[in-house]
């Protein structure tokens, strides 16, 4: 019901809006009609970096470089032979670039999957790099463009730029566009694939083992993002009719930057409001640059004055209301409607892993030595030992974490050493970290439908058009009832609609291991799950840990400092000291073991367990 | 190539690269710090040699002391910028403080316009420093030319001791590997992010001061280029290395010279020799030069 | 109050977002004890030493330090880390927190820096190391090259360098090998024995008991009651 609502409302509003548009030329005059049409293309260039910053966490300062390629691309098609043969003066244009002709809609999309494909280019050397190096990469991408535009003559005309580019840019050309783009933005975002390019951003580790290629996931994202600046590049170009490189420096891209940062990074809505406000703003501010006359005083404009107010409120808006106007929230029609509070309701043989030798090395520290284990179908094993043991190095190797430095892993009879952790979770491995990390600002329901994602069968580009491609529809509803169906299971389906970060501790920590079970793992790695917990607490996860097992039919090796919660619930135990495998065998041969007790569980430990 | 070309062309390299590393020190003590690229640092450069210019030229102070003033007036503006637009944000998440720095950075080009008008103004040079010395082989060179490196050396030697062999400077390398392990130590982590800052600022200044002598003009945006140029030096020689950042500053300067004096033909993209380098050493080797690797912690 | 207090702590609360890691904890100490927080990982007991030595932000009806050295009582709630260490208070953090880059000596004289007695400051040094003979052989290395074992004994020795009334230990014997840690509660027993007060926390109950056990002849449950060793057990 509620989504039929909102639904009505949007059309409502969109024909509205349309209808406004249609008379603006009318209504408004020159001055206000060059700023809705500003405010339209800096939406998408805000949109389109959102997606790559704000979204999925990629420090990109290349926008610019990408902007000056799609408004290139797209004036060299739309200006007409005659134009360009009386604007190269320096050098001659390439003849087969003379007769290069396109319709102004057919440049829109070349100039995108120009801007794309470079940005393709440039995603798969640099995104390896993380934060900070990211963006300084980027900004250097973006530079290297802009000079090499300028270095170009005969296919750029140089440093002149392009000069009377036909002003196709309407107020229906950007608008339209901007719908076009904020439709697939918001229909992708709203997707399962949506919530993987948060979850990439949240926590890149804990994506990787829900299965998601973070890497491919971040150049799609990036790729998408580099496709709206080229849109946005070009229809700016067709706007203002006067392109030059000198248009296209790092401050382009500051400006887009602002726009998210002030919107709200990460918010669709947030990078719509920015743009209004920021776009109204500037333009607004050109009354200071110009002279105005009060009475019979005249007061000369001061030039840069714009700017200087400009950055001062920038500053302001960063350091009294840092996370922009819309923080990561977005508009919903149901702001206008009450909301019904939920109340908070209580919580309700075959081997399958083989280390063989294994040794793991950092430099010249040897974190494992020489470990061997093999564990069966259907057990539950306690992996146990001091802090610094290795016990945690042994989870980052078996995941995928960490390379083995020598020895095999095979899990399923199949070697698994090697492989990175979204290739070990899709051959059937989940688990959960001693420190939680879930997806934060995400709803509990989203976390655990990132982990169904890697059985989805739809493709990324699918999300951006749901209702031609259906089974996004189809399969997301899936995802969702699975995903509800493991919540109820887990005692946690009151809190679906809740941010993860804001549920209390042992919720979270079940929700790590419902988002680990989403997998559909045959084995489970708990590290430390009764950390934190209080003896009461303690007591129901091991109850939980068996119905776990026969649930789903797992096998399961934990981490856990809690003697009690390792000796009532492990069939079996492997103790490690300093990365050495000291010893192995039921609760009761652990007990016994002396090298057990003397280096781990203390003389005391063998009658009373932990006190 | 004639020998006097190119020692012209290895001293022009040798300064440029030299002023290129003391901005360059700056970036990269701040960035040790705080994790924060200090966009605004090329434009307190641009201060230093307009506090310079306004100084000596309009004031007619002695070059000595405009120096001295110029010096001190871009600290006190360094701090400034630390205390108002990045003190509010240290515990915020990183973009907040880049953005406030972008923000800064605005604000002075800007500002500088709005007070300076953003016409360039020509820089008058003492005529000591560009008297040519005349050597017996036929090299001919400028003072100024072997001053500038010669003091940019002697600054960077002179923090190089004061990080290493003085209390402030061991509590400054301190913060940059843990802020709060430092201030458990005792140490006021403000204050030495504020020295931190105040001597980032005077090696701008004294670069400022060099560059308006050297290219004999200042203009508001004159900061923006070798301000972006000194970063990635920073980057090239590894992030929070002070003689790192020096020796980024001298291989871009090489670089830049010396591709354009070998193949006059590549100078229009000469600009983008940083930027390609940068991208390489970052693909290669992402921590630099002098960087440590740092492990990743799961 | 007893006249001897000298760390008193009412209904101490610390909240991380949603998660409240410690909830109402009062701690008395007076001087010359050693006092022990035992507890699981995760019950908090790092939350509180971090919120005595103002690391993280916390809420208490009274935090309270009276120093030793001039018996005036001083609220300690909401001051910055550094304003704990010029009062005499210092911290030997969880995980070492050796700064990796600075040599072993370095690492000493960071400890000392709000001292400026040079000569008060190489004798405490010479101190450590008679405590530690280890890190003078490896004083001009740096800390990343130093053993596990190494790393903790510079990190006591550098919360000692600021000449603390108040010593807090946070899991000094995180994986250090068991003999290791023999050593170490024996040095802290020695720290404690020239007049230091001690505020530890362990994690593994029996570690503490039994080491406390060799050094003072008595069992675990003795100990508990022993007003030299007070064990404060907190749940989660």
């Amino acid at each position: 019901m509620r989504n039929v609502r909102n639904l009505i409302l949007t059309i409502i509003a969109v024909v509205l809006f349309a209808f406004f548009l249609d008379k603006a030329p009318e209504l408004l005059n020159g001055y206000w009609q060059r700023i809705l049409n500003l405010i339209a293309i800096n939406a998408i260039l805000a949109l389109s970096l959102n997606l790559i910053y704000g979204i999925t966490g990629m420090f990109s300062l290349g926008h610019a470089g990408f902007m000056a390629i799609g408004a290139y691309v797209s004036a060299l098609l739309v200006l007409s032979p005659a134009q360009k043969n009386s604007m190269w003066i320096l050098e001659d244009i390439y003849p087969w670039l003379l007769n290069v002709n396109a319709p102004f809609i057919v440049s829109l999309i070349i100039a995108g999957l120009v801007a794309a494909f470079f940005g393709l280019l440039v995603a798969l050397p640099v995104l390896r790099l993380g934060g900070d190096y990211l963006g300084i990469a980027t900004l250097g991408f973006a530079e290297i463009i802009r000079i090499l535009i300028t270095n170009t003559a005969r296919l750029t005309n140089g440093s002149l730029g392009l000069k009377g580019i036909p002003a196709y840019t309407t107020l229906f050309m950007s608008w339209s566009c901007l719908g076009i783009v904020l439709l697939c933005t918001v229909c992708m975002l709203r997707s399962n694939f949506g919530g993987v390019l948060r979850a990439v951003r949240d926590d890149e580790v804990a994506a990787k083992m829900m299965g998601i290629n973070t890497f491919k996931i971040k150049v799609i994202a990036f790729t998408l993002g580099c496709f709206g600046g080229g849109l946005g590049g070009a229809l700016m170009g067709n706007l203002i009719t006067t392109i030059d490189p000198r248009m296209f420096m790092i401050t382009q891209t500051y400006n887009v930057l602002m726009i998210i940062v002030v919107g709200g990074l990460g918010s669709v809505t947030g990078s719509l409001i920015g743009s209004v406000l920021v776009t109204t703003m500037l333009e607004w501010l050109r009354f200071v640059e110009n002279p105005i006359t009060i009475g019979s005083i005249n007061i000369p404009g001061i030039p840069g004055m714009r700017m200087v107010i400009f950055s001062l409120l920038l500053i302001m808006v960063i350091i009294f209301r840092r996370e922009g106007i819309m923080g990561m929230r977005e508009f919903s029609w149901n702001i206008f409607f009450p909301k019904k509070k939920i109340t908070d309701v209580g919580s309700k043989t075959e081997t399958v892993l083989e280390l063989e030798n294994v040794k793991l090395k950092f430099g010249g520290l040897s974190a494992i030595d020489n470990l061997s284990m093999k564990i069966k179908h259907w057990e539950i094993v306690g992996l146990i030992g001091p802090n610094g043991a290795g016990k945690t190095s042994a989870f980052n190797v078996i995941s995928g974490f960490y390379k083995p430095t020598s020895g095999t892993i095979k899990f399923l009879g199949k070697s698994i050493g090697g492989l990175s952790p979204d290739e070990v979770c899709k051959a059937g491995m989940s688990r959960t970290f001693q420190n939680i990390r879930l997806f934060g600002n995400q709803t509990v329901l989203q976390n655990v439908m990132i982990g169904s994602r890697i059985r989805q069968k739809y493709s990324w580009w699918m999300t951006l058009l749901p209702f031609v491609f259906t089974d996004v529809i189809k399969e997301d509803a899936e995802a969702r009832a699975q995903a509800m169906n493991l919540l109820d299971q887990l005692g946690l389906d009151a809190f679906a609609d809740e941010k993860a970060s804001s549920l209390p501790y042992g919720a979270q920590r079940r929700l790590e291991i419902a988002r680990a079970l989403a997998t559909r793992p045959r084995f489970l790695l708990l590290d430390e799950p009764a950390a934190g917990m209080n003896p009461q607490e303690s007591e129901e996860l091991m109850k939980f840990i068996r119905r776990l097992r026969d649930e789903f039919d797992l096998t399961i090796l934990l981490i856990e400092h809690d003697m009690k919660v390792v000796m009532n619930v492990c069939d079996y135990i492997h103790v490690l000291d300093q990365g050495v495998h000291i010893a192995e065998g039921t609760p009761a041969e652990i007990k016994a073991n002396p090298r057990v007790v003397e280096a781990y569980l203390g003389a005391g430990a063998a009658e009373g367990g932990a006190a | 190539m004639e020998l006097n070309i190119f020692v012209q062309h290895f001293i022009n390299a040798l300064s440029l690269g030299s002023l290129y590393g003391l901005v360059a020190v700056g970036y990269t003590m701040v960035y040790g710090i705080l994790r924060l690229i200090n966009f605004a640092h090329g434009d307190i450069f641009m201060l230093g040699a307009y506090f310079v210019y306004f100084a000596t030229i309009v004031y007619k102070l002695n070059w000595g002391v405009g120096v001295v003033i110029a010096i001190i007036l871009t600290t006190i503006c360094g701090l400034l910028v630390d205390r108002i637009a990045y003190k509010p944000l240290r515990e915020a998440p990183r973009i907040s403080a880049l953005i406030s720095a972008i923000g800064v950075s605005f604000f002075i080009e800007n500002f500088a316009v709005v007070v300076f008008t953003g016409m360039p103004r020509p820089v008058v040079q003492p005529p000591i420093l560009m008297k040519p010395i005349e050597f017996s082989n036929g090299v001919r060179l400028i003072p100024l030319g072997i001053l500038v490196p010669v003091v940019a050396f002697l600054l960077v030697g002179a923090l190089l001791w004061l990080l290493y062999c003085t209390k402030p400077g061991l509590a400054m390398r301190a913060i940059s590997f843990d802020i709060e392990t430092t201030r458990m130590m005792g140490v006021s982590v403000n204050k030495i992010i504020a020295l931190a800052f105040g001597l980032g600022s005077a090696l701008a200044a004294v670069a400022g001061i060099m560059w308006a002598l050297r290219y004999p003009r200042v203009e508001p945006f004159m900061g923006m280029t070798p301000g972006i140029k000194a970063f990635i030096a920073a980057v090239f020689g590894g992030i929070g290395s002070v003689p790192g950042a020096m020796i980024g500053g001298l291989i871009l300067g090489f670089v830049e010279i010396m591709s354009v004096a070998f193949f006059p033909t590549l100078s229009g993209y000469k600009d983008a020799f940083a930027f390609l380098l940068l991208i390489l050493i970052l693909l290669f080797r992402p921590t630099g030069l002098l960087g440590e690797k740092l492990e990743d912690k799961i | 109050m007893d006249d001897r207090t000298m760390l008193k702590i009412e209904k101490l609360n610390v909240n991380y977002g949603a998660i409240q890691a410690v909830r109402d904890v009062s701690i008395s100490i007076n001087r010359g004890e050693i006092v022990t927080l035992i507890g699981a990982n995760g019950a908090g007991k790092s939350s509180i030493i971090r919120a005595i030595m103002g690391l993280v932000k916390s809420h208490s009806e009274e935090m309270t330090f009276i120093s030793p050295r001039d018996g005036k009582p001083v609220s300690i709630q909401g001051k910055p880390a550094e304003a704990h260490v010029k009062l005499g208070i210092s911290l030997s953090p969880e995980g070492r927190r050796i700064l990796p880059q600075l040599t072993v000596e370095e690492n000493l004289t960071l400890g000392a820096y709000i001292r400026d007695d040079a000569k008060g400051i190489s004798d405490d040094m010479e101190y450590v190391y008679s405590l530690f003979p280890r890190l003078k052989e490896r004083r001009k290395q740096k800390g990343s090259t130093l053993s596990g074992g190494e790393q903790q004994m510079l990190a006591v020795g550098r919360a000692l360098m600021s000449r603390p009334d108040l010593l807090m230990l946070d899991e000094p014997s995180l994986g250090l090998a068991p003999i290791l840690v023999d050593e170490v509660f024996g040095i802290i027993r020695e720290i404690n024995a020239q007049g230091r007060t001690i505020l530890l926390v362990e994690q593994n109950a029996f570690d503490v008991l039994e080491v406390g056990a060799v050094g003072l002849s008595g069992t675990g449950a003795e100990l508990l009651n022993d007003p030299k060793v007070r064990a404060a057990y907190l749940g989660g």
